[in-house]
């Protein structure tokens, strides 16, 4: 019998071999490095801000290493990041997890870029134990599952717009009317990210009693909201609130302009990322933009100095103002620095319990984790765009401009 | 090779893919393995129809994603309510006991193999009376209309995604487990499959390949056949969705489910590059993709996309009978094909002379 086992078996050894080469560097440390593993968006429709992501991690590691690294139990450490192409799809981003953890011998995660991915690799992260820090998962639903390895520096999604409708509220209550009387129109795209935030403006909407008029799921890979904007267009309500990453806030910024649509306020996220004002230019005038970040901002920390500091040394760095996608990416990596040197220790579990126990301020702002995981110290603010420059408008503390409402007509500009 | 040294091979070859977890070396890669048992299970249910039957189906996928939907919904509704689980699912607080995961997970892939079934039975009636690239176009649609349904469907989780129950501790590490679920998925689905070629199915539906009029001429009932092929695809392919759900846990609506793009394209290369219409062409083909594949995306870090591209181009113009085929072709006699030496030599000098 052994005469036909032969042909079975160096095949396998060939097998073997191969993927002994593969690369199953075993390294949490390896010599004088600390190895953090990340599987981000290179390719497919999330490219954009995968991106931005990576440009935040490596900038901080960069900085972090130029400072001399991490002292850990008396000996000084360098970081670096091991990065694998999820292509947008949660399938390739659970399997990398794993990849990168069983193969790769990876005990440190940062996050990949967008909700949904994070859904897919947290579970996966959670049952090896091995702790991520994130800084692009801003779903609820992430942090409703008693997960005790995630930790995410953003604010979460339902909070995006929420001041966006607290506006609109308050300017009909300043027009004399009833906030009850707004009609709302709802555009989001179908992923987690967006439905999370429509749920969130859903509720909000209920609390000041005002009526949904448009409530539309958008396809993935958002190319075209006409639908939408003819309803708009028809029903005139007085919100309109768009999400869908940087495809549709880009998409959704450039029809508004082209099928010149009127509506007295318009409020997205991912404006900086879609990079809208480079884009279109004054046709993205008085759009309203959900940021976890705003380089005015007086937040700092010893790496980068002031928030302002970040934007130059980033645009020095890689040619254009750092969204916040970046700068939550860059914070994800300073919580990781912050809490291996208080833990002083490699232990996944003591590290764990060291980010559990984060309180500190960077330059994107105040981190502090709650049970659940999420950063609970940072505001979210609202800014809008005027005369091609990003303006504070709410929350009354950051505010440094005023709201222009309503939007102007196309007509009058 | 006679009988009985080919069966001693296959068994030998099973063995031998049993006892990779006991590797040292190979321990990290078992999810890798995985991967790959799914990815020749895709290859060896599209050949179901594209090889042996030669009608290309494109929405083969749609099959996967049920049976991926159908499993994760009655995991959830077993245990759960709706509400209660679409708060806890993926964390400790929905942990299952060991019992309760695997009673699940076996109710869940049963009926999701029998409503693949019934969906194979009810399209296939309807559509398998298309032949060739009308019933390949008409394919092309229905993972894309299962995709937005899904997409659309608040009960299943929407746009949102589903995510399935968290494997219990005490049923060991992820990699072993599904490791193994998929390995032996995957050898039923070989043994299944070879058996029903070697049968009189086999015959018929190599016959509807070759020439679907005569067939039909001959008294084979053509559809009939055509939609039992279409349901056996759909039966093995809904049991690896099942289980594929519960390993990747989180599901995506048109990105793990019905993920045309991705998926229901790879399963066609992967028959194609191994040589379709053949037993084994499909687990090798299903291997060279999932092996450079993977290589690629390591050395070729952002251009993995454009080797592979350039891959399948290759294969196509220079072994367009796949890697069987093409072995086939140059050995004949290794295939158990007689080649009649006098008769081939007449042959030559016949066509010397003309």
């Amino acid at each position: 019998m052994f005469r036909y086992l032969k042909p079975v078996f160096a095949p396998l050894t060939a097998v073997a071999l191969v993927m002994s080469f593969a690369g199953a560097a075993h390294a949490k440390v390896e010599g004088d490095t600390i190895i953090l593993g990340a599987a981000l968006s290179f390719t497919g429709k999330y490219k954009t801000n995968g991106k931005h992501t990576k440009n935040g991690y490596e900038l901080a590691v960069k900085k972090v290493n130029e400072m001399g690294g991490i002292n850990v139990d008396g000996k000084n450490y360098k970081l670096k990041v091991i990065y694998y192409d999820d292509e947008s799809t949660p399938a390739r981003g659970a399997q990398l997890a794993e990849r990168l953890i069983k193969q790769d011998g990876v005990q440190y995660m940062l996050g990949p870029y967008s909700s949904g991915l994070t859904k897919a690799m947290a579970p996966v992260t959670e049952k090896y134990k091995i702790p991520m820090v994130e800084g692009n998962g801003a779903s609820r639903s992430l942090f409703n599952k008693g997960y005790k390895y995630l930790f995410a520096v953003l604010s979460t999604s339902e909070q995006y717009l929420a001041e966006a409708i607290n506006l609109a509220a308050q300017q009909a209550l300043a027009a004399g009317k009833d906030p009850s009387s707004i009609k709302l129109a709802l555009a989001m795209e179908n992923d987690p990210f967006s439905q999370d935030i429509r749920a969130g403006v859903l509720d909000d909407a209920q609390t000041h009693s005002m009526n949904v008029v448009i409530d539309d799921k958008l396809p993935k890979e958002l190319n075209d909201m006409t639908v939408t904007l003819t309803k708009v267009r028809a029903l005139k309500p007085d919100v309109l609130v768009v999400s869908g990453h940087s495809k549709g806030a880009a998409t959704a910024v450039r029809q508004m302009m082209e099928q010149k649509v009127d509506v007295p306020m318009f409020a997205i996220t991912h404006c900086e990322a879609a990079d809208v004002v480079g884009k279109f230019g004054p046709g993205a005038d008085y759009t309203l933009c959900a940021t976890q970040w705003a380089e005015t901002m007086t937040y700092q920390d010893k790496y980068f100095g002031a928030a302002p500091d970040y934007a130059k040394l980033f645009e020095k760095e890689y040619g254009y103002t750092p969204p916040y996608q970046a700068a939550e990416s860059t914070a994800s990596v300073l919580v990781w620095v912050d809490a291996l040197q208080r833990a002083n220790s490699f232990d996944t579990g003591k590290l764990r319990d060291a980010l559990a126990a984060t309180d500190m301020q960077t330059f994107y702002g105040n981190i502090k984790f709650d049970e659940t995981g999420k950063n609970v110290a940072k505001p979210m603010v609202l800014r809008q765009i005027q005369s091609g420059q990003y303006k504070v408008v709410a929350p009354t503390k950051w505010a440094s401009d005023k709201l222009i409402h309503p939007r102007p007509k196309w007509s009058e500009r | 090779m006679n009988r009985r040294g080919k069966t001693a091979l296959y068994v030998a070859a099973a063995i031998a893919a049993l006892l990779i977890p006991q590797i040292p070396l190979l321990q990290p890669y078992l999810i890798q393995f995985a991967f790959l048992w799914v990815m020749i299970l895709f290859a060896m249910t599209w050949d179901v129809m594209g090889g042996q039957m030669g009608y290309n189906s494109f929405g083969n996928i749609v099959f996967f994603g049920v049976g991926m939907y159908a499993t994760a919904v009655v995991q959830r509704d077993l245990y759960f309510t709706v509400e209660e689980y679409a708060s806890v699912a993926g964390g400790e607080q929905a942990a299952l006991t060991p019992v309760e995961y695997l009673i699940g997970l076996a109710l869940g892939m049963g009926s999701g193999a029998v409503l693949a079934v019934v969906i194979a039975a009810l399209l296939g009636s309807g559509i398998l009376g298309l032949r060739g690239h009308y019933f390949a176009i008409c394919t092309l649609g229905l993972g894309i209309a299962a995709g937005e349904l899904a997409s659309g469907w608040d009960y299943i989780g929407a746009g949102s995604g589903l995510v399935t129950p968290l494997l219990p501790d005490a049923l060991g590490e992820r990699g072993p487990f599904f490791f193994y679920l998929f390995l032996v998925l995957a050898m039923i689905t070989f043994a299944a499959l070879k058996r029903l070629y070697a049968g009189q199915f086999g015959l018929a539906i190599n016959a509807i390949r070759d020439d679907e009029d005569k067939a039909d001429a001959l008294g084979l009932h053509a559809t009939r056949y055509k939609t039992v092929a279409w349901c056996v695809s759909g039966f093995f392919l809904a049991l690896t969705g099942g289980a594929f759900g519960n390993l990747v846990i989180f599901i995506d609506p048109t990105d793990v489910a019905f993920a045309g793009p991705t998926f229901g394209v790879w399963m066609v290369l992967m028959a194609i590059l191994g040589g379709k219409g053949t037993l084994w062409g499909p687990v090798i083909g299903a291997t060279v993709f999932h092996v450079t594949q993977e290589f690629f995306w390591i050395y070729l870090f952002g251009w993995q996309r454009v080797a592979l591209g350039l891959l399948i181009v290759v294969v196509v113009v220079f072994f367009p009978l796949g890697i069987v085929g093409w072995l086939r072709e140059r050995w004949p006699q290794r295939f158990g094909e007689v080649v009649d030496e006098d008769a081939r030599r007449v042959q030559v000098s016949l066509e010397g002379e003309r």
